[in-house]
């Protein structure tokens, strides 16, 4: 019964990885390190590796805050919060080039972002075009598409705190912000790591969005490791180097995922 | 019950001041959320969608309402390269549903009901390779399934879909709460194995194998990065791919594009909506469950 999916996890999984890792030690000379020492060594990787980790570093933790900011907010006794709930939930019914698709037309130099600056009275700005807010813009982009979906599974986790909690906590003459931060946030947390994790492994592999909007740009600002490993394999035509940053790509997102559970363990 | 009744008028009139800020804070979260649907949706069915583009003006009423009325836009992509792509979308996204359900409903039930050695273990493996994204070792697969002579089929765009190892872990919590008498019970009734998973477990978890179906369908509608690596040849293209092209041809059109986004978008939207209530539902329990 078991068979079908530990193949399917075994060929789809561990063998492409088994592959990467032999096929990253290959190159003209051999079986070596060659390929990492490369890697390691070339500005462009290492940048590409730095972009990915802000980019988590900001964009996980933002949408997981927002997320639960948004269920706490729905599971409150809000007139219309059924609709509210599923069009905070839609953008996720998207496929990512969509979003990308109109995002690009919402960031555009006449597009709705600058039209609604203008109304406030801000200057235009270049937001996908700037070096300095395309990595921004991206996260904006991101956080639209995801934080509806990661909402609807911290809900279910906020209905499952019993109400008596709380009851008992309001006896004891506790505020709001106590009741959240002494019932809510501990009750929460196996569907808040859930939320992080899943969002995270989301996230490492932001994809589309680089692909169809900035190519990785201006200047590298938005080269996500995605991207740059799909360059190194199809444009350069590096494929031992895309297979060792693969690796590099597979073993950073295990290291961040051990993390963010030790600290939402900790907690215990 | 109070002796000063001006303070519960005060605490009243709070209460309901926070309540109106809350369901202002909900419907400005609501309204971001679509917005961009509005738009893309106006844009569509536009006659003229380019002129509207290079100067849009929130303000004006043409932003969320068309001048001229076209339904040029999806016909055009319903008779188009685009309308092949959608299909193969949808034949991809059922087949991945359909059959991904019956290997992670097996599989969860092994996990949840069948005492074997190493079942944690192999629990194990199908949580490391759910945080594993696929996408990360999809590029070494590319050339693997090219080898294997899957590149270009619809086949080969199914088969990634099917490796869920969300919808095992999902499908494993609910049948661990459905309760050990009624497997014991059709035990003793001399039920098989597939028996039992037929008619005590699957009628039991209608909630719980929604939700592992939205997640599998929306995983694999959403799929990019993969047939972009795998098929080149346009009648095996999916929506998202065809999608993307859009953006990156020389001169774009706007109309179409728009309308291909709202035609790629409608079809998960319906499905979400209609099975939102089972969804997150199930999905997670808090502590002590």
């Amino acid at each position: 019964m078991l068979a079908p999916v530990l193949a399917a996890l075994v060929v789809l999984r561990l063998y492409p990885i088994a592959l990467a890792l032999k096929d990253s030690f290959e190159g003209p000379h051999g079986a070596s390190l060659a390929n990492y020492r490369f890697i390691f060594s070339s500005s462009q990787f290492l940048h590409s590796l730095l972009v990915t980790l802000i980019f988590n570093v900001i964009v996980n933790p933002f949408q997981l805050a927002v997320a639960l900011g948004l269920a706490v907010l729905l599971t409150r006794r809000v007139p219309g919060r059924n609709l509210w709930r599923a069009l905070i939930f839609a953008p996720v019914a998207m496929p990512m080039p969509v979003s990308a698709v109109i995002w690009n037309e919402i960031f555009a130099q006449n597009g709705a972002a600058n039209g609604l600056l203008k109304l406030l009275g801000l200057p235009a700005q270049g937001f996908l075009t700037s070096q300095h807010q395309a990595l921004g813009s991206i996260i904006i982009l991101a956080s639209w598409i995801g934080v509806g979906y990661w909402m609807i599974f911290l809900i279910a986790g906020l209905q499952d705190i019993p109400t008596a909690l709380y009851d008992a906590a309001a006896m004891d003459g506790t505020s709001v912000w106590q009741r959240f931060r002494y019932v809510t946030l501990p009750m929460l947390r196996r569907p808040l790591a859930f939320v992080l994790v899943a969002d995270t492994v989301a996230n490492l592999v932001l994809f589309a969005p680089v692909q169809i909007l900035t190519s990785g740009g201006p200047l590298n600002a938005t080269n996500l490791l995605m991207y740059s490993i799909y360059q190194e394999a199809f444009t350069d035509s590096a494929v031992n180097l895309a297979d060792a940053e693969t690796i590099i790509l597979v073993l950073v997102s295990l290291i961040i995922v051990t993390l963010e559970f030790r600290i939402l363990r900790s907690g215990e | 019950m109070s002796a000063d009744g001006s303070l519960v008028v005060g605490s009243r009139r709070k209460r309901s001041l926070v309540a109106v800020s809350l369901t202002v804070v909900a419907v400005l979260c609501a309204a971001y959320a679509i917005a961009p649907f509005v738009l893309i949706l106006a844009g569509s069915l536009e006659r003229n969608t380019t002129a509207i583009l290079s100067s849009w003006d929130p303000l004006s009423i043409h932003a969320i309402i068309p001048k001229s009325l076209s339904g040029a836009g999806y016909s055009e992509n319903v008779r188009g390269s685009f309308g092949t792509a959608l299909r193969n979308s949808i034949v991809v996204a059922a087949a991945t549903v359909v059959i991904g359900l019956v290997l992670a409903i097996f599989a969860a039930f092994a996990l949840a009901v069948l005492k074997f050695r190493f079942r944690e273990l192999v629990f194990g493996l199908v949580v490391v390779s759910f945080l594993i994204p696929f996408d990360a070792v999809s590029i070494p697969l590319s050339g693997t399934f090219r080898e294997w002579g899957l590149s270009n089929s619809l086949i080969g765009l199914v088969i990634p879909g099917l490796g869920n190892g969300f919808a095992v872990f999902l499908l494993r919590q609910f049948f661990l709460g459905i309760p050990s008498e009624l497997v014991d019970a059709a035990r003793v009734d001399g039920m098989s194995n597939a028996r039992m998973v037929w008619s005590v477990f699957i009628p039991l978890s209608k909630p719980a194998i929604i939700s592992a179906g939205l997640v599998l369908f929306v995983g694999q509608w959403q799929e990019y990065l993969w047939p972009l690596l795998t098929v080149s040849d346009t009648s095996k293209e999916v929506a998202p791919v065809a999608l993307g092209e859009f953006v990156t041809q020389f001169a774009t059109d706007y109309r179409g594009m728009f309308a291909a986004a709202i035609l790629t978008t409608a079809i998960p939207m319906v499905l979400v909506l209609l099975l939102q209530r089972y969804f997150g539902q199930t999905v997670i329990g808090t502590e002590g469950k």
